[in-house]
């Protein structure tokens, strides 16, 4: 069980026992692209950290990763102490994990409730036939919990705005019973108003301390209010590991700059060895 | 109702008929709702199972071998020695182990459903002609001899003026369940909608299509049964059972389910294939020459369509599912 792909053993690694979640040298390649070199994290219980990073820089694999969409290269995770090896989303969601996607993952021809139960459906047992009105009911109390009014649940998300949409992925990832959620860009398409309403829920499940959560941002202030710790990371390595108040955003913008800065040098030093090794060519032409 | 316009457009079909043929044309007669019923019932059962691939976007056309060779099966089966219905059982089993063939070469291989299924159709209707070296064959248990088990067996299996129509309420009320009701329906229109979402969300695609493949095989397999115990023969005849597979497929699509995927009906499939068997039914009894007949079959299946895409508009734009 706790043997890396690689055939090494790898022994548990002393642990806060605070960790709900550890991640330990996790790299991923897709073919010839490289998204995750080499990624250690670690969540406590009750903790919300913010998981910072440019486009591309492996933010959303790490979260896929984790919860069980696709399995990692090398690398070994740690949940409550237990070596964490999910198969499958479905299998993650058992152990406790659930992700609120960037694309929301829902499912356009389906209705509110039928989207909030996807994959957790409530069933008339013995029969399998599917609860509808207790999945209703339960969407109706968990939507009223955000705030979020929909006239009708059982119209498709198809008909609602891209705002509501993203509310009701938020809210199927929070009332899935999770004790560790993972949120990618949970406020990417909202307004303000349906924004502040998902930073609200998020301080009072922080406030609660029960859930412990990753949540990839792109704004700092938000990260500075929501967060208890800060990581980014960059081209598939974590650079930072902070916690958010010993951080300000000037900081975290200065970090940015800086890092974007070196990537141009690095760029035009390519640039340079290019056009060089193509001048050989032609030479040897 | 998204069977809606098809229902409207099936009645004023049957309403023209019902109209323009004289009185002695026999078309509101008991009789001719017997003659009916072959003509609809097997495609009814057809385009229930192929309606789950449709929702996934797939489609099955070895149903068209699956049909010719399910009865070629049972007869080899039942010449083994095995008694009429485990033969049955065990012919369908094949069919479902073809429908897995399917659904291995497309969820898991990759391969396209259209392509990898016309594969399996031409090798199944080809393994039909080898076996029965092209010849016509007696359908076990169909002949009524006397023996009382055995004709009891061909009224239910086919023979029964009811049988088809029967079998085919049940797949379809089942199927109907199955689709609106159950977790498999469910994620059947997840796959079919978006399927990167529904393997976020944790839905296991490749099951799912599998299951779907079994399940579309199975009915074929069934109707392929019945039909041949109704005619009491195995006529092993490719472009017959070509043109039962695009009545079915043309059954489920004048129904209101999209070959896009992610939305369709089963009860929708049943009436599109009672649509087809009156228009049918309707022209033969006009006396329409058998030359003109595919001719106005493809008109009307196409003005159906169009009434049906016209009227799924107007649902939608006056904000009703």
């Amino acid at each position: 069980m706790a043997e890396a792909h690689d055939g090494e053993v790898i022994v548990a690694p002393v642990t806060d026992t605070e960790d709900v979640l550890r991640v330990e040298h996790i790299a991923k390649s897709f073919g010839p692209v490289t998204a995750l070199r080499d990624v250690s994290l670690h969540l406590k219980k009750g903790e919300v950290l913010g998981l910072l990073g440019d486009n591309g820089a492996g933010k959303s694999t790490l979260i896929k990763t984790i919860c069980g969409f696709q399995q990692q290269d090398s690398g070994s995770m740690w949940l409550k102490g237990e070596p964490y090896e999910p198969k499958s989303v479905d299998h993650a969601r058992a152990l406790g994990v659930d992700v609120v996607y960037q694309d929301l993952a829902l499912i356009d021809e389906l209705s509110v409730y039928q989207n909030m139960f996807l994959c957790r459906e409530e069933r008339l047992s013995p029969f399998p036939f599917l609860n509808s009105r207790k999945m209703k009911r339960e969407t109706r109390k968990s939507l009223n919990d955000i705030g979020i009014n929909l006239p009708r649940l059982d119209v498709p998300v198809a008909r609602l705005s891209g705002g509501q949409r993203q509310s009701i992925a938020v809210a199927r990832g929070v009332y899935s019973q999770a004790d560790i959620l993972l949120l990618d860009e949970p406020l990417a398409a909202m307004g303000a108003k349906e924004g502040a309403m998902i930073l609200e829920l998020i301080a009072r499940l922080k406030a609660e301390g029960n859930l412990s959560m990753i949540m990839i941002l792109h704004n700092y202030v938000h990260v500075l209010e929501s967060c208890d710790r800060v990581n980014m990371i960059v081209d598939g390595v974590i650079t930072l590991d902070k916690p958010t108040s010993e951080t300000s955003v000037e900081e975290l913008t200065e970090i940015v700059v800086e890092e974007y800065r070196r990537a141009r040098i690095e760029a035009k030093k390519d640039e340079a060895a290019f056009a060089a090794s193509e001048a050989a060519e032609g030479v040897e032409d | 109702m998204r069977e809606g316009s098809i229902i409207i457009v099936t009645i004023a079909l049957w309403v023209y008929f019902a109209v323009s043929l004289p009185a002695t044309a026999n078309f509101l007669t008991y009789s001719n709702f017997e003659n009916l019923l072959p003509y609809f019932a097997p495609y009814a059962i057809l385009a229930a199972g192929l309606v789950f691939l449709l929702i996934n976007g797939e489609i099955d056309l070895s149903i068209g071998g699956v049909y010719l060779f399910a009865p070629l099966m049972y007869y080899e089966i039942v010449g083994g020695g095995v008694p009429l219905v485990p033969a049955v059982a065990l012919s369908l089993l094949v069919c479902a182990a073809i429908g897995l063939i399917n659904g291995i070469l497309t969820a898991i291989l990759k391969v396209n459903s259209f392509v990898a299924t016309l594969g399996v159709l031409f090798t199944l209707q080809g393994l039909t002609l080898i076996i029965s070296q092209g010849q016509e064959l007696e359908m076990p248990g169909s002949v009524v001899t006397g023996v009382i088990h055995v004709s009891a067996f061909a009224q239910v299996f086919g023979a029964g003026t009811y049988s088809e129509l029967i079998w085919a309420l049940a797949v379809v009320v089942i199927l109907a369940v199955a689709l609106a009701r159950t977790r498999w329906g469910l994620h059947t229109i997840a796959v079919g909608s978006n399927r990167n979402a529904a393997a976020e969300a944790g839905v296991n695609v490749r099951l799912n299509l599998i299951r779907n493949f079994v399940v579309c095989s199975t009915c074929a397999g069934l109707v392929g049964i019945l039909e041949s115990v109704r005619t009491s023969s195995i006529s092993p005849d490719p472009s017959s059972a070509n043109s039962v597979l695009l009545l079915a497929i043309a059954s489920a699509v004048i129904g209101g389910t999209l070959l896009a995927g992610g939305t369709g009906t089963v009860i929708g499939a049943l009436i599109g294939a009672l649509f087809l068997g009156i228009l049918q039914d309707g022209l033969a009894i006009k006396g329409v020459n058998a030359d003109y007949l595919n001719f106005y079959l493809g008109l009307a299946i196409l003005f159906a369509m169009l009434v049906n895409v016209y009227l799924g508009r107007v649902r939608r734009m006056s904000g009703h599912g």
